[in-house]
């Protein structure tokens, strides 16, 4: 290999961070401005980032206390605050855009020796009061940890910043990413995609997943990192799947499925549909604000599937790897953000790449985005 | 651990004994003050030198070595490396594995990284080898309260272990507490027959003079002579390495080694400047294992040597190990004791000795033009080692079949790792049809050496002019640095999947090989026991 070629990344990496440090000029920046379009993401190394939609470029940009990493984020529907779990796991802080003051801040873990991971799993409430997280205790013993059940932490987001919960409940293990329905009810995806009454904790399926019963079909696998909350009010959780030909259940016959469980927030309606054969992996998906026949997925390639005639119509190559999707309300433009530090746009229809725009500060890594309107 | 029995010494070497068994209690004291001085901030004491957790597992020097490194990483422990170093040797001897609780699980020790693993419990390659090798968890012993609280602490420490695939398919801690402790406690137990046997046995001399045979790939065959003498610590030896390859290049090196829980051998030497790390087992008289470049793992060598001792004759290796029939050629037989009429089997002529010593003898050899086969060579009345006699190569075959390189250097952290291949001929056997039960192996032979791409997708990404460059001389492919590459389809790596080729030529007949190697992203965490 050429290494000079390779070391002249070099000073374009330089480069990148010297725009880091005027960008951090814009902290605190102006309010956002009521009805307007943005997204949200966060980056390496401590760095929240408002995108304006109507010129696709960098609004602003807030400086996050403590450690970067998952940057998981989820938006108040007052369009102001944006929450997000960083610290390695272990603390939800919740910001206000319009100054970047952190106003909520909620450490998962509970007592004196105990160490409390949220794995991608909180969510605000419909009407912005109350945030849930899914946290996993372990105590650190003298000599020895013990993993501790997994609870369910119900959080008043006017606690300010030593929040602690009104409620604790016992959850099921493997919790990952969450969304709040219109009705209330929480939503989570773990073994199966559970609802929740947030009232008395009480569980229940919504979308069978590990235990769902298709006649010829294997269970499921299901990676969900990123809670995208959609404009469409769906909550959309990609699986893969293989389709055997008959009872004998022989796999190198078997069709290799791509399919999405979905909840509409406002309706508490659920579905479990294939759109497609596997070609290759998609991180995270996203159903067409516009169309709901549409459904896109990222990774390698920005694709888009015709769900009913289970097709791929387009498919556009990327400049890297790009894990978190978005789309604007509208549904004309959709976002990929996640991994380096630029945020790429493509046309929703033709798939064709509209531009960059990049970020200062380091890798997205697998940060969520979301669009929202203030 | 057994340093503290007496060997049957004759009298003049009684002194001796007792002031080693002396030594031996005093390194324990030491090692109990350093453990009560440093460990008992979390570990709690259970009577006279047993302590929690401590006190109930089993593992060999490195295991021990990456647990209390865990407990400086993790868990704050401040300790020299001379003291860690003292811990290391106390608990691999009073708590150690018995050399046959080790079988089967040597590669990981002897950093044989392209070792492709495969266990019978699918719930022990799917729970525990698939983040790290099963070899970790086969080279420890614990009863079923301390494989409980490993679960325990692998959930607490990497709380996404249950979020992965193959994890999150399944009820992964249920799996684990109630599936998996039971099944180790039962398989790998805290206490064995094998390891109380071993406590009992008699320690095996290890000062004196040895002969090593070994065969490093990309270099070829060497002998050595090891000149071991104690050192001043409990089980210490310095020594002193004196050889050549069969290249006429020498070998010369020396260093220090410490042989831990009475057979374990671990001696770095300085060769040519650079250490080499020596990972053996000692059994009945003999050492065998590896040695390889400490920092560059990757280069190693097959070793297996014998120590001097009347009345004792081994014959360890022939080097070359095969010959063609109805041809001549050098021979070096390499082994200790060697005294009488060297013969290398049916059809094979010694036509003259050139050299001759108790270590080494080297003979001209003619094989007739029918000898055919697999032999077991003598010399006087001892038997041994491996001698081939083949009229033709019938197959070849790139070994190792499967082989993972790295890319690396270019600034950061972590060096690039080489692959290094071999051709292996076959000859077909009586039945002269090769692929059948009969077929023999004539030995390592050079071939010419080329990489191709493995599939289409390393055509269409061109893996062959990004991932690094094949030796075509050595077998030794180097990869391409690291980083993202600009140049690349998606600015990815230089990673690649390429089929690496070997073409032997026998006479006029030309054989050819293949063998596959994945080049990939550097390997972030790599502790002692892969």
């Amino acid at each position: 290999m050429d290494k000079k070629r390779l070391s002249s990344l070099m000073p374009a990496a330089a480069l990148v961070l010297g725009t880091a440090l005027s960008g951090s000029v814009l902290a605190k920046g102006p309010a956002l401005e009521e009805g307007h379009e943005y997204m949200v993401v966060a980056n390496y190394p401590n760095n929240m980032h408002v995108i304006d939609l109507q010129s696709d470029s960098l609004y602003k940009s807030c400086e996050l206390p403590d450690a970067f990493g998952p940057g998981v984020t989820q938006m108040a529907p007052d369009g102001k605050t944006a929450y997000i779990l960083n610290n390695h796991y272990e603390d939800i802080y919740g910001v206000n855009l319009d100054n970047c003051e952190v106003t909520f801040h909620a450490a998962m873990s509970l007592q004196q020796n105990e160490r409390t991971k949220a794995i991608f799993s909180f969510a605000i409430s419909a009407d912005g009061k109350e945030l849930y997280a899914v946290q996993n205790p372990t105590m650190l013993n003298r000599d020895h940890y013990r993993v501790q059940p997994s609870r369910l932490a119900v959080y008043d987001t006017s606690a300010g910043l030593n929040a602690k919960p009104v409620r604790t409940f016992p959850s099921p293990r493997q919790v990952t990413v969450m969304q709040t329905g219109e009705d209330g009810t929480l939503y989570m995806a773990g073994a199966e995609i559970y609802k929740v009454d947030v009232k008395t904790g009480d569980v229940d399926v919504a979308i069978p997943s590990r235990s769902w019963q298709r006649p010829l079909y294997a269970p499921p696998d299901v990676l969900n990192a990123w809670p995208i909350q959609s404009p469409s009010k769906d909550f959309t959780i990609l699986y893969t799947t293989a389709k055997f030909q008959d009872e004998t259940y022989n796999l190198d016959t078997a069709d290799w499925i791509y399919g999405f469980m979905n909840v509409n927030l406002e309706t508490g309606e659920t579905q479990t549909t294939d759109f497609g054969p596997i070609t290759e992996i998609y991180f995270s998906g996203i159903l067409s604000p516009k169309d709901p026949n549409i459904v896109y997925g990222v990774l390698n390639r920005l694709a888009k599937y015709d769900i009913e005639k289970k097709e791929l119509v387009a498919a556009a190559e990327l400049d890297h790897s790009y894990y978190c999707i978005a789309s604007n309300h509208e549904g004309s433009k959709i976002y990929l953000a996640g991994t380096f530090n630029d945020v790429a746009v493509y046309d929703a229809d033709t798939l064709e790449k509209l531009g960059n725009i990049p970020l200062p500060g380091g890798d997205m890594a697998i940060s969520t985005s979301q669009v929202f309107i203030r | 651990m057994k340093t503290t029995i007496l060997k049957p010494f004759g009298g003049g070497l009684l002194a001796l004994a007792v002031a080693l068994a002396t030594q031996s209690a005093q390194a324990a004291s030491e090692a109990e003050k350093i453990i009560q001085d440093n460990c008992l901030a979390c570990h709690s004491e259970q009577g006279e030198s047993q302590w929690s957790r401590i006190s109930h597992q089993r593992k060999t020097p490195e295991g021990w070595l990456m647990t209390i490194a865990r407990m400086q990483v993790m868990h704050g422990l401040k300790i020299s490396d001379e003291d860690r170093r003292t811990l290391v040797k106390y608990l691999a001897d009073r708590q150690g594995l018995a050399p046959s609780e080790t079988e089967g699980a040597r590669y990981a020790l002897e950093r044989r990284l392209n070792t492709s693993e495969s266990f019978d419990s699918q719930n022990f390659t799917e729970m525990c080898a698939r983040c790290h090798s099963g070899a970790r968890v086969m080279l420890q012993r614990r009863p079923a309260s301390e494989w409980e609280h490993l679960v325990h602490f692998h959930l607490g420490q990497w709380p996404t272990t249950e979020f992965q695939a193959l994890a999150r398919d399944r009820d992964w801690l249920d799996l684990a507490l109630n599936k998996m402790v039971p099944e180790l406690a039962e398989t790998l137990p805290m206490d064995s027959a094998a390891w109380e046997q071993w406590q009992q046995q008699a320690e095996a001399p290890v000062a004196g003079e040895w002969t090593l045979a070994g065969h490093m790939p990309g270099k070829g065959a060497f002998n050595a002579r090891m000149s071991v003498t104690s050192a001043q610590g409990e089980d210490e030896y310095s020594l002193t390495l004196t050889g050549q390859y069969a290249d006429g290049s020498a070998l010369k090196g020396k260093g220090q080694a410490v042989v831990y829980t009475g057979y374990e051998w671990r001696a770095n030497v300085e060769i040519d400047g650079q250490v080499m790390r020596q990972v053996f087992a000692l059994k009945e008289g003999q050492l065998s294992g590896r040695m390889f470049l400490r920092d560059k793992d990757e280069v190693g060598a097959d070793v297996v040597a014998a120590r001097d001792a009347a009345g004792v004759s081994h014959i360890l290796a022939l080097q070359p190990a095969y010959i063609k029939a109805g041809s001549e050629a050098d021979i070096t037989i390499v082994g200790s004791g060697l005294s009488g009429l060297p013969v290398l089997g049916k059809g094979v002529d010694v036509i003259e000795v050139i050299s001759e010593s108790s270590s080494l003898i080297k003979v001209r050899a003619r094989a007739a033009g029918d000898a055919s086969g697999v032999m077991t060579p003598s010399v006087g009345s001892t038997e041994g080692g491996r001698f081939a006699v083949y009229d033709r190569i019938a197959s070849v075959k790139v070994v190792p079949e499967f082989a993972v390189a790295r890319v690396g250097g270019n600034g950061g952290s972590t060096p690039k790792v080489e692959a290094r291949f071999e051709a292996e001929a076959w000859a077909a056997g009586a039945d002269g049809k090769s692929g059948t039960a009969d077929d023999y192996r004539i030995g390592m032979v050079p071939a010419t050496w080329s990489v191709a791409p493995f599939d289409e997708v390393a055509e269409a990404d061109r893996d062959v002019h990004f991932s690094g460059r094949m030796n075509s001389a050595t077998g030794v492919f180097t990869p391409a640095a690291a980083g993202p590459n600009p140049e690349r389809r998606m600015m990815t790596n230089n990673a690649g999947n390429l089929k690496v080729q070997a073409t032997v030529q026998d006479g006029a007949d030309t054989h050819s090989a293949e063998g596959q190697m994945i080049v990939t992203v550097q390997r972030w965490n790599n502790p002692p026991i892969p």
